[in-house]
């Protein structure tokens, strides 16, 4: 490894220590205060506050953020293959289940875009 | 302690499996080939024949979800980042969100009560169209299987990125605000990179509503466990 890379990839650590330090920190506070949000979204707010005192960032932590975001999709495989102990429950209503998800879906796409659609013409004419 | 291989196996084949399927599909950019379907579709291939259960592959594998957290605590990023776009359209985003996120609950509920599905699966319907990260707790709260929940937010993201492009050459959209919020609040992470590829804006508006959708309908928990 050469040096830079090696410099790289400790920054790299350090940025996901930090992230990393902060979660369990929100699930600390968020534990002893008897809150009912979870540690990350605890976490969240932390950083946000710091972003706020302007002492540091975001732009500190981007790589790590970014590398996190990226592979998020990792993090969540093992939760998917909880099929394995579901496939009875997927015989008998998987299509159903279907059919709850993609009509839903479709609903919630349109309901959100004219929402947001016609909140943005209501303004442009108001504002003009 | 017994040392047990198989259950490294899983670990190693996820990593890898993982790997290889973004490589894949960085390459050939086929959306069957993305991490989100053939993942799944490679693990199961292999745990089903071997009658496999899920406490066995999870047994060296489940830390992985709880990188999940401090994954939250990265959505800080983006939100700091977008704070122009919220401070200038929160009104509109707000109200999409609102409206989007009771259409998701209520009609998941709905539909799920008229083909009468189990009440179990019924539960963990309903977060279904935020992302992983706040879903799962959030199915946990009312009541719901967060495992099961993350296997609906997948399915989600896979209809939702498909049917949003669809949606978006027939409906008059004018504004990348409706068209980056159509994929933030109905198909979470999967549409938010489908958003990127439409535009730069309207990947940052599904980005940031995303995470702001889930923060959202995990504060509206106590208020759905008062009306269910």
């Amino acid at each position: 490894m050469t040096a830079v890379s090696f410099k790289k990839f400790s920054r790299l650590l350090a940025e996901l220590g930090v992230l990393l330090v902060l979660y369990l920190l929100g699930c600390q506070l968020s534990a002893w205060l008897h809150w009912p949000i979870p540690g990350g979204v605890v976490g969240m707010a932390l950083l946000l506050l710091v972003f706020a005192t302007g002492r540091v960032k975001p732009a500190t932590l981007q790589t790590g953020a970014t590398l996190l975001m990226a592979e998020m999709l990792l993090f969540f495989i093992p939760a998917l293959m909880s099929l394995l102990d579901y496939g009875p429950l997927l015989r008998s209503e998987g299509w159903r289940i279907l059919l709850v998800i993609g009509a839903s879906t479709l609903l919630v796409m349109l309901a959100t875009a004219f929402t947001v659609e016609w909140a943005c013409r209501w303004r442009l004419r108001h504002d003009a | 302690m017994t040392l047990e291989p198989m259950s490294l196996f899983w670990l190693a084949l996820t990593l890898l499996a993982y790997l290889g399927s973004r490589w894949l599909y960085r390459r050939t950019g086929r959306y069957l080939l993305s991490p989100l379907i053939l993942v799944p579709v490679v693990l199961l291939a292999v745990a089903v024949p071997l009658h496999t259960g899920y406490a066995e592959y999870a047994r060296n594998t489940h830390w992985l979800m709880s990188v999940l957290g401090p994954v939250t605590v990265a959505f800080a990023v983006p939100i700091w980042q977008q704070r122009a776009l919220l401070a200038r359209h929160w009104p509109a985003l707000s109200l999409g969100m609102l409206v989007g996120s009771a259409a998701s609950i209520g009609s998941s509920w709905a539909l799920a009560h008229a083909l009468s599905l189990d009440n179990q699966v019924s539960l963990s319907l309903l977060p279904r169209s935020i992302t992983t990260p706040f879903a799962m707790p959030l199915a946990h709260d009312l009541g719901g299987v967060p495992e099961l929940t993350a296997v609906f937010v997948m399915f989600t993201g896979v209809l939702g990125a498909l049917m949003g492009g669809v949606l978006l050459k027939y409906l008059p959209l004018r504004t990348p605000l409706a068209r980056g919020a159509l994929f933030g609040v109905g198909a979470h992470g999967a549409g938010v990179s489908r958003a990127h590829e439409v535009g730069g804006e309207e990947g940052s508006v599904a980005g940031l509503v995303m995470v702001l959708t889930g923060i959202f309908n995990l504060f509206m928990a106590p208020l759905l466990r008062h009306l269910l």
